[in-house]
């Protein structure tokens, strides 16, 4: 098991060709050790989103490379990066995104199913649910239950394959205040708990409090001076 | 049971309109082709029932470009010892000039069929004795039965009256002789002998000089099934030469009617068939407005490890439910309608009575075919699906 469960080395993203183009992101190098509670944080348009999309796998960088749990993802075709981010990433959206039509349990149930490993799965995914508090509702439908509570499925889901990272873009962006402190209070207690690596894109970064990292972008580079800054 | 088909089934069956429209476009398309076979298909089946009831019965006897001139009285008893035969009757066909004098007035002469019928014979054989709506079946010597289109050209001539008729003979001699008209024959879209005349067999072997000579024999079976089990008893009985018979089952003697049909029925199924195509147009509307709608679940989907043959079946397992309740439906529908026409005796343009069947075969490859083509149209919206990629589709959604 290699030490760092995230590195990236000089990733570079530029969207458009010629006059047209536009740095999102460039020269961004930074690792990441199995259980650390990372926080990029940026202003709007920084580029934290791109960042976070790229070592979700869900975009590619134009240049440079992200290896997660010591591969190297330049090398995954369409197929292999679907099945790798299904076991390796765990996702946390804004808007928890839910899928409406699928109960709560279903809806954690999900990664499981797409990866095949059903088997005990059900009674994984009841467990997690009594963690966050939602085992009362695992019969509801996703559109059926709160912002908060579905941020907490959303986070339940993310956990189930135990994945290497969890990523969560602005997981507390939509949420009421009350919502936002159970959400961050559950995720610290879930990285302590699970020693669970979690990346988390915030531009409400004293809402975090003490956490291992923190990474500043500004116009699509790592402020200097903030990579290693440490508040735990 | 499978995420992808679970997915699948969620999304269309939560969406009741989407589900509704594009289950009903199948049915309805199902339903078309169930009408029109329960119409053509009845129509067609009427045919072949009247032509067996009135003209060729089950087997039709002839002989090959001549008059049989074996005895008609031996043949018919040699064909009634077989079990599947219920009775067997002859005819003789000829063509004449009729008139007649009505208010003093003459009609002018023109031709017509006449049927010469045995009444003892053909009563068992065939049903042309019931299409008699006034009057009766021909019953004596100089009787005639004019069928009702010639009774309307010669200005409606009723019972009792007398038409003459003018006949050439064998040797090519005119023979003119009054009938006394017992009856007039309608039927159901005319069918029967609605523009001709029946007259006594006798009578008109005489008339022709063709004493104990028959131009047909019809044999009428209990058993349909062994038409062409009686047509083989029949030439390998009689395999001689001399006799030259032709025995025919009754698509072959009514082929010449049946084989346009077939053509009009094959025309109609095909029209049915179109409908079902632009079923299948709106169950693409309706599955690309399921894509539309559902682009951010694609988006999530995708992020948490769904690949894009995963999200194709999702598409393609809601097509096929949709397939399968249009198909469904659409089958209720049908049979609902055949039971109705079947129950109702439906006649076609208000006179033929149809003959109405169930037909499985058909009703199934009819659902077969929408149930594929539900699928076949879900392909092009679920292929775009499949070309969502996740950012963006969580993005724009």
């Amino acid at each position: 098991m290699p030490d760092n469960v995230l590195e990236v080395h000089n990733a570079e993203k530029i969207y458009g060709e010629g006059e047209t183009a536009v740095t999102a992101l460039q020269n961004i190098t930074f690792t990441v050790k199995k259980g650390e509670f990372i926080l990029i944080v940026g202003s709007s348009g920084s580029g934290k989103s791109t960042l976070l999309n790229m070592i979700g796998l869900l975009d590619r960088p134009t240049q440079g490379s992200i290896l997660v749990d010591g591969v190297d993802t330049s090398t995954l075709d369409d197929n292999h990066l679907s099945s790798f981010r299904n076991s390796k990433l765990g996702f946390i959206f804004q808007f928890s995104n839910l899928l409406s039509d699928l109960t709560v349990l279903e809806n954690v149930l999900l990664p499981r199913k797409i990866q095949g490993t059903v088997d005990g799965a059900a009674q994984e995914a009841r467990t997690l649910l009594k963690t966050v508090g939602l085992e009362s509702q695992m019969h509801k439908f996703a559109n059926k239950i709160s912002g908060g509570q579905a941020q907490r499925v959303a986070i339940t889901r993310a956990l189930i394959n135990k994945p290497a990272i969890v990523l969560a873009d602005e997981p507390t962006g939509n949420l009421d205040s009350i919502s936002a402190e159970t959400t961050v209070h559950l995720l610290k207690s879930l990285n302590r708990k699970l020693n669970q690596t979690f990346i988390i894109v915030t531009h409400d970064r004293p809402q975090f409090g003490e956490v291992d990292k923190i990474v500043t972008i500004k116009d699509g580079r790592i402020v200097e001076g903030e990579l290693e800054t440490s508040l735990r | 049971m499978d995420y992808r088909a679970q997915i699948g089934i969620r999304f269309i069956t939560r969406r009741k309109g989407s589900l509704i429209a594009a289950s009903l476009a199948v049915a309805i398309a199902i339903l078309v082709v169930q009408v029109n076979s329960v119409i053509f298909q009845g129509l067609y089946n009427a045919i072949v029932r009247d032509q067996i009831n009135y003209r060729y019965g089950h087997v039709y006897i002839t002989r090959n470009e001549d008059y049989i001139t074996k005895s008609d009285f031996m043949l018919i008893n040699w064909l009634e010892r077989i079990p599947w035969v219920q009775a067997a009757a002859p005819r003789l066909d000829s063509v004449a000039q009729i008139n007649s004098t009505v208010n003093g007035q003459l009609i002018h002469d023109y031709n017509v069929q006449v049927t010469g019928i045995d009444p003892n014979y053909d009563e068992r054989a065939s049903t042309l004795y019931q299409t008699v709506g006034s009057g009766q079946y021909v019953s004596f010597r100089n009787s005639i039965v004019l069928g009702a289109m010639v009774d309307r050209d010669l200005g409606y001539p009723q019972v009792g009256d007398s038409v003459k008729l003018k006949f050439i003979d064998q040797f090519g001699n005119n023979v003119l002789r009054r009938f006394t008209i017992v009856g007039i024959t309608q039927t159901a879209g005319s069918q029967g002998v609605d523009s001709g005349v029946i007259i006594d067999i006798d009578t008109l072997r005489e008339i022709l000089n063709r004493p104990h000579e028959t131009g047909s024999i019809l044999v009428r079976l209990n058993d349909p099934t062994k038409a062409d089990d009686v047509k083989q008893l029949f030439l390998s009985a009689f395999p001689s030469n001399d006799d030259k018979f032709k025995a025919q089952t009754i698509e072959e003697s009514a082929e010449t009617t049946l084989s346009g049909f077939r053509s009009g029925i094959a025309l109609i199924n095909l029209v049915g068939y179109f409908g079902m195509m632009s079923s299948a147009f709106a169950v693409v509307t309706i599955q690309m407005m399921q894509v539309s709608s559902k682009t951010r679940d694609i988006g999530v989907m995708r992020a948490i490890g769904a690949k894009r043959k995963d999200v194709l079946l999702v598409f393609i397992f809601q097509g096929m439910v949709i397939g399968a309740i249009g198909a469904g439906l659409g089958t209720v529908m049908g049979v609902g309608y055949t039971e109705y026409a079947k129950e109702t005796h439906m006649t076609f343009q208000g006179s033929l009575a149809l003959e109405v069947q169930y037909n499985w075969m058909g009703i199934i490859q009819t659902d077969i075919m929408a149930f594929i083509l539900a699928i076949i149209a879900s392909i092009y919206p679920a292929f775009k699906a499949t070309k969502l990629e996740p950012v963006e589709a969580m993005r724009f959604a």
